[in-house]
């Protein structure tokens, strides 16, 4: 679907990563696996460090103490958000919203709206497509996005398909209404007969926890994992990738009469190296404009990962130039959708430690 | 593609100096979830096929791999 939006700008964006920095090497030993086959799987894949929570440390302590950083520092005014997004798979709860007790924490104003959004790997582009449609309303001028998952928790340590490549983070991206006249052009499109292929089974409504849920059991390729944990069909997964990501972007491309070269930065979500390699070929871009540093360094952190692009790769340079860019999310749901948008001029774009 | 073609690029799939078209897919020493990706990638890019993980795994030799893939 296409989705055109116009005088708003992204004005702020900080990420918040856990402290803890484990490297690939500490937990190769939980695999099932020849250590020369996962030292192969680590060079291909691009893995290396990954940031991962302190127990008991959840995603809305992350939004938390980035918020009071930017409270803090003036970067941000309490009483100028009008709406507050929380956009993760990894609640406080099943009920109330984590929205909700996020406002509550820092007593925001009432006269706003809280919205917690069920959205993983394309969760950045989901969030900002929503904001954007707040702030066609005249009451509402600026909304703070809140990108935030900590899934380690739900992975499997013998799990080798998907815990190298996990991260936990947060990211806060402030979006305002702006006179730029400029366009944003969206793209969003979702496909739920694929929504199986990446699941934490267990734990919901459907399936509740138990303790049988929580026994491991070893799949064809010889990762174990529970019921508990979260499963990825990664071949699904790469397939569905590979087949409708391309041509999203060449339609964006198109619409805004482009060639892919006129793009600065192509921000993508970041599954890991080989994938988004595999992307930037298909649609031809060189891999300079398309940054694949993320799993290696932080882990892939579903939706923050695109943030959390912006943040290392552009740092401290975004508050001084302007660039167009691309983002693009795709994953869980199965849902992929891309940003068209000309980022610059902020006010913060850094990342700290929680 | 030709068949000597594919046996080649598999060779370096597989890390291995030379493969024949008689070898079976799960003694080779890197076979692994991994190679499987690079499998899927590889036919999806030269091929423009679309594999899954249990296609290639119940296939026995490279000669049946290619005649999948061909025949896919």
């Amino acid at each position: 679907m296409d989705l055109k939006f116009r005088n708003k700008r992204i004005s702020g964006i900080l990420t918040v990563l856990p402290k803890r920095i484990v490297p690939f090497e500490e937990e190769m030993g939980d695999y099932n696996f020849p250590e020369k086959k996962s030292l192969r799987l680590k060079k291909v894949m691009g893995y290396n460090t990954h940031r991962i929570a302190a127990e008991g440390q959840c995603s809305s302590d992350f939004c938390i103490h980035g918020l009071q950083y930017l409270f803090d520092r003036s970067l941000l005014d309490k009483d100028s958000i009008d709406a507050l997004l929380f956009v993760s798979q990894s609640p406080d709860y099943y009920l109330p919203p984590t929205s909700n007790l996020i406002q509550g924490h820092f007593g925001l104003k009432h006269d706003m709206i809280c919205l917690d959004i069920n959205q993983g790997c394309a969760g950045f582009e989901i969030g900002l497509i929503q904001a954007f449609m707040l702030l066609e309303q005249e009451s509402i001028n600026r909304v703070v996005l809140l990108n935030a998952d900590v899934l380690s928790p739900k992975v499997s340590k013998h799990d080798r398909n998907s815990r190298p490549l996990m991260g936990d983070a947060a990211s806060i991206t402030i979006v305002d209404s702006c006179d730029n006249g400029e366009d944003i052009l969206c793209s969003v499109n979702m496909d739920g007969t694929g929504a199986k292929a990446i699941m934490i089974p267990a734990g919901g409504f459907r399936i509740p926890s138990t303790p049988e849920t929580a026994i491991e059991q070893e799949d064809v390729a010889g990762n174990s994992r529970s019921l508990n944990n979260l499963v990825m069909q990664g071949d699904d997964v790469f397939n569905f990738a590979q087949r409708e990501v391309p041509p999203m972007i060449l339609h964006l491309l198109e619409r805004a009469n482009l060639s892919a070269n006129d793009i600065d930065w192509y921000m993508f979500h970041q599954p890991n190296k080989f994938m988004l390699n595999k992307l930037a070929d298909a649609i031809g871009i060189p891999y300079e404009k398309m940054p694949s540093n993320i799993v290696e360094n932080f882990g892939n952190a579903s939706g923050v990962t695109v943030p959390t692009c912006i943040t290392y790769n552009l740092g401290e340079k975004l508050t001084e130039h302007t660039y167009k860019m691309c983002m693009a999310g795709f994953g869980v749901g199965l849902t992929w959708s891309s940003i068209l948008i000309n980022v610059g001029k902020l006010n913060f774009n850094r990342i700290i430690d929680f | 593609m030709e068949k000597e073609q594919f046996i080649s690029d598999l060779a370096e799939i597989l890390d291995e100096e030379v493969v024949n078209e008689s070898d079976v897919l799960a003694d080779f020493e890197a076979w692994d979830s991994l190679t499987i990706l690079s499998i899927i990638s590889y036919a999806q890019q030269h091929f423009k096929k679309v594999l899954k993980n249990d296609d290639i795994r119940s296939l026995e030799t490279v000669g049946d791999l290619f005649a999948f893939i061909e025949n896919k």
